[in-house]
């Protein structure tokens, strides 16, 4: 059942963003009520975490990380597949909107990167005694996070251009190419990896299984009302971008 | 323990911040906006 709620909200956040997208102006009002579920989603995940949850045998309560870790992936890769998604929309239509819809993907991408790359050195220190290694693993999220980064510099170098919104477009969909590298990382490096398997093949007790579930769709939410915030963001810094060039 | 909550307050940090960044640079525009205008 948990499966199918993550699958479910996968499909009915990006389904949403790209409503909400096709006319920010108009439907940046519904972002509220996705705002407020998400938070209403935060005290249940803390508690089935705190409560539910039960102490791993092996790595005892340092183990609870995995339930805020393991989340952060999901907006990860949503993130970036949404960006690369705005940017084949973009390059369509070359309605400025889609770009929109690229950008925030790919920041909000980014800061849930960025999350899961800060909490993974804190429960790798206690679980595994050291901070990071280079395995292939963790070289390939951080290089991950490095490609975002950089659209990230090159749309704030080069913002509202026309020759800027296409190459930014084609760099967020050559991006996503990293992602199946992240995710086969461990099959590729064939055991000399700190991460011991992926998860979704872990087979965890349900307990487990079911709070960490809980925690992809609470953070698959408030990846979503971010995404929204940012669009509505781009779209009164494109409104301002527009003014001031029409004020000279 | 303490591990734990640093996790978690690390998580609370970074989304928290993020969120008060959008709506500072929301303001930011807006009144941008409204001085064009």
């Amino acid at each position: 059942m948990v499966p199918a709620a993550i699958t479910l909200s996968v499909v009915a956040a990006l389904a949403w963003l790209l409503w909400l997208a096709a006319d920010v102006p108009a439907r940046i009002g519904s972002a509220r009520w996705v705002g407020l579920a998400s938070l209403a989603l935060v005290p249940v995940w803390l508690l089935l975490v705190s409560y539910y949850a039960p102490i791993e045998a092996v790595q005892g309560i340092i183990q609870k990380i995995f339930y805020v870790h393991i989340p952060a992936i999901i907006p990860t890769y949503f993130g970036f597949v949404l960006s690369a998604l705005g940017g084949v929309l973009y390059l369509r239509s070359r309605e400025e909107r889609w770009d929109t819809l690229a950008a925030a993907g790919a920041e909000v991408g980014v800061v849930f990167c960025t999350l899961m790359l800060l909490v993974g050195p804190i429960w790798a220190k206690p679980a595994w005694g050291q901070w990071w290694a280079w395995d292939l693993r963790l070289t390939m999220t951080l290089i991950l996070w490095f490609i975002y980064v950089a659209y990230l510099f090159l749309r704030s170098f080069a913002f509202g251009s026309d020759t800027a919104r296409t190459y930014t477009a084609v760099y967020g969909i050559a991006g996503v190419g990293a992602i199946p590298f992240v995710y086969f990382a461990l099959d590729l490096a064939k055991g000399a990896a700190m991460h011991p398997v992926n998860p979704a093949r872990e087979g965890l007790p349900p307990e487990m299984g079911q709070t960490v579930g809980v925690g992809m769709i609470t953070f698959i939410w408030i990846f979503a009302w971010l995404v929204a915030k940012r669009c509505e963001l781009g779209t009164l810094q494109a409104r301002a971008l527009a003014s001031r060039l029409g004020a000279h | 323990m303490p591990w734990v909550i640093a996790a978690y307050a690390v998580t609370g940090v970074v989304l928290v911040g993020y969120i008060l960044y959008l709506r500072a640079a929301r303001g930011a525009a807006l009144r941008d906006q409204q001085r064009r205008s």
